[in-house]
């Protein structure tokens, strides 16, 4: 814009150039260009119609005032498709000739010499506000920048670019853009890594019929004969898509099953969970999520029939009376190997875990989570289930520390699973009774202490007469001080001497490991358990979180690679240090704190 | 047509034949996304010397849509974004019990 102004202002008018004249040059359009031209067609139209008709020359009359010339329409028209036809010849002719071919040949370019020619030699269509003679009705009209192409070449005037229109099959709409684009494939991808889902290459053809099948799943009248893996696989995939509802339940429920899985009970009434009873009276394993019309009346019924389940899940069924579920485990309890109760805010508590001994003498596996009725009373019970091996406790009461040593004391041994999360005031008493009484332990997790030591770590950890550990989570075992953040005069939490004596423990067999939030692990710890050269080898860790551990670098994420070869996922979210690793082919970095969040195999790191 | 070439199985591409009679001629390394296929190609059996495979259980209609899948999976097995294949709505309950038969799950890392 301001170049234009500067151009005209420095153009100055002199002599006989008028401002029009000056003013097109300024866009480029020469006034003696014009004329020639004018004159050009004036003979033209001369000689061809040397007496034109008086029709023609009405014609003129009534045609638009710009034209200055004598000229008739028509004529122009017929000009104008011969020089047309003329460029044609001379375009055809330029093609033809045997330099031109040779040159082509040359270059190697098929198309571009071609379209470059053409738009060379091809008469300019006239701008949008000049005037034009329609190429079909031979009419003039101003051109706008809507007017259509006639196929012949040329432009249409608008009465005939809409009768074109008509004529035209309606063009089709641009197929939609699939939800998933560049950008959603992307995102897509990225959500399945932190999933842990993610795999390279196509997914299964089991995956895909599942897919279509679930997505289908109001056209399927039974599942047939299909077994037991799939159709669990099925069910998973229909509650991720909500759509197990009382219909789509009765797919899952074969007389002969002995294991029904619901992932999403919420769309199932009272009725809905008394029919699996009634259609599967051989049921062992039921379990139920968001089981919340799961209530007094299916338990009165489950009493009532012959079933004898071994495993029962429930997730979320809080309108069981605390009296059902004394019945239920008084009447039932007999063949109960596994119960594991999730989200039952009131009502599962210190009674249940009472009557638990002398009714369910058989119990192997015990899971309370987000429980708040039970409280320390409930949890000492547990001492008489001697043939419990997996107990897991998410409790909202605090139980005291001597509660578990107490349990500890006395099933201990058998224990392979101990699982205590969100116990702050857990203390270093509990670690000294796992490594006491613990001979068979394979999955530990406590969380989110902040009273237990690094020097109680160590003590549970060397010399114990445990096997090897499959499964550590002491995630957010740490000192907890906003005052004094960095310091830790106590030790408090997993440190150094906790972690490397932890490693030197399970090392061999370790699957999967979680330290998050133990910030005072130090780098130099982190460097003594993965040693750079790798002479340090984890054969079985696969999972791996050390995500807020402040001192973890880049050095130390690569020696960690280097150290455990079949590692498949590291997250390090919030350890502010890693900047740029190389991660090798097959493993998946999650967390790295730059705009890229998550980084997999293979792909460049530089790339940003 | 048959796909060995008489020196032991050495051929890049082996038969499926279907229980009514179909034959499809397949890249070798495409079935190896098939657990069952890939254990009768292993060494000493005799699909490995013959380079055909005869699946009893599975017929032409099905084994088509399975063939298609190999390709598609040997097409896409190193890629990060794959298009999903179409499956078609009718076929999909004997797919899935073609699937588990040719032991076509995705594996658990």
């Amino acid at each position: 814009m301001s170049r234009q102004q500067n151009n005209r202002a420095g153009r100055q008018i002199r002599g006989p150039q008028s401002a029009l004249t000056d003013f097109l040059a300024s866009h480029n359009i020469s006034a003696n260009q014009i004329r020639l031209d004018a004159d050009a067609r004036r003979r033209a139209a001369e000689q061809e119609n040397g007496a034109s008709s008086s029709s023609n020359q009405q014609q003129v009359a009534e045609d638009e005032v710009g034209e200055s010339s004598t000229v008739t329409t028509s004529v122009t028209v017929t000009t104008r498709t011969s020089r047309r036809k003329k460029d044609q010849k001379v375009i055809d002719k330029i093609k033809a000739s045997k330099t031109y071919q040779k040159r082509k040949r040359n270059a190697g370019e098929d198309d571009a010499d071609d379209d470059l020619l053409d738009t060379l030699l091809r008469e300019r269509a006239p701008l949008p506000g000049q005037m034009d003679n329609c190429a079909n009705c031979g009419k003039r009209f101003t051109v706008t920048a809507y007017s259509r192409n006639h196929p012949d070449g040329g432009l249409l005037c608008s009465p005939c670019g809409k009768e074109m229109d008509k004529d035209a099959p309606p063009k089709k709409k641009p197929a939609k853009r699939a939800a998933t684009g560049p950008v959603g494939r992307r995102r897509q991808i990225q959500s399945k890594i932190l999933d842990g889902t993610f795999q390279l290459g196509a997914k299964s053809l089991m995956t895909l019929c599942i897919e279509t099948l679930a997505k289908n799943i109001d056209l399927a009248e039974d599942l047939g004969d299909l077994p037991q893996p799939v159709i669990d696989k099925i069910a998973r995939k229909l509650s991720k898509h909500r759509l197990l509802n009382p219909t789509t339940l009765s797919l899952f429920l074969q007389p002969t099953a002995d294991e029904v899985c619901i992932y999403d009970g919420a769309k199932l009434s009272a009725d809905d969970y008394i029919r699996i009873f009634q259609t599967v009276p051989g049921l062992k394993r039921l379990k139920a999520r968001n089981a919340i019309h799961f209530k007094d009346e299916v338990m009165d019924f489950l009493v009532s029939r012959k079933t004898e389940l071994e495993d029962l899940y429930l997730h979320g069924s809080n309108l069981i009376a605390e009296e059902k579920w004394l019945e239920f485990l008084e009447k039932k309890g007999k063949s109960l190997q596994s119960l594991r109760v999730y989200w039952t805010d009131k009502h599962f508590g210190d009674s249940a875990l009472a009557a638990l001994p002398s009714s369910c003498p058989s119990l192997v596996r015990l899971k309370a989570c987000h429980n708040q009725k039970i409280t320390g009373e409930g949890i000492n019970h547990l001492a008489q289930l001697h043939h419990l091996k997996h107990l897991s406790i998410d409790l909202r009461n605090h139980v005291h520390s001597d509660v578990y040593v107490n349990v500890l004391s006395s099933i201990g041994p058998n224990l392979e699973t101990f699982s205590i999360t969100r116990e702050i005031e857990l203390d270093n008493t509990v670690l000294d009774a796992i490594h006491n009484h613990c001979r068979s332990l394979q999955k530990l997790r406590i969380t989110d202490s902040d009273v237990m030591t690094d020097e109680g770590f160590a003590r549970l950890f060397t010399n114990w007469e445990n096997k090897c550990l499959l499964f550590v989570d002491l995630q957010k075992c740490r000192q907890v001080d906003s005052a004094n953040p960095r310091q830790n005069p106590d030790n408090i939490g997993l440190c150094d001497r906790g972690f490397k004596a932890l490693m030197a423990h399970s090392g061999r067999k370790i699957q999967h490991l979680n330290v998050h939030g133990c910030r005072h692990i130090s780098a130099k710890a982190f460097e003594e358990v993965f040693p750079s050269d790798g002479k340090k080898v984890y054969p079985e860790l696969k999972n791996l979180e050390i995500s807020f551990c402040e001192e973890v670098t880049d050095f130390i994420v690569g020696s960690i690679f280097k150290c455990c070869p079949n590692l498949h996922e590291l997250n390090v979210f919030g350890c502010m240090k890693v900047k740029s690793v190389r991660v090798p082919k097959g493993k998946i970095l999650v967390g790295v704190p730059n705009a890229l969040g998550m980084v997999i195999e293979g792909v460049d790191d530089d790339e940003e | 047509m048959d796909a060995t070439n008489g020196n032991g199985g050495a051929s890049k591409y082996i038969t499926l034949v279907s229980k009514d009679g179909f034959e499809f001629v397949v890249l070798r390394e495409a079935t190896l996304c098939s657990d069952y296929i890939r254990g009768m190609l292993r060494n000493n059996m005799t699909e490995a010397r013959t380079g055909r495979c005869e699946l009893q259980d599975i017929n032409g209609v099905i084994l088509e849509k399975v063939v298609e899948y190999f390709h598609y999976w040997y097409k896409y097995r190193d890629r990060e974004d794959v298009p999903d294949m179409e499956i078609p709505v009718e076929n999909c309950l004997e797919l899935v019990v073609a699937a588990d038969y040719l032991g076509m799950d995705s594996k658990p890392h």
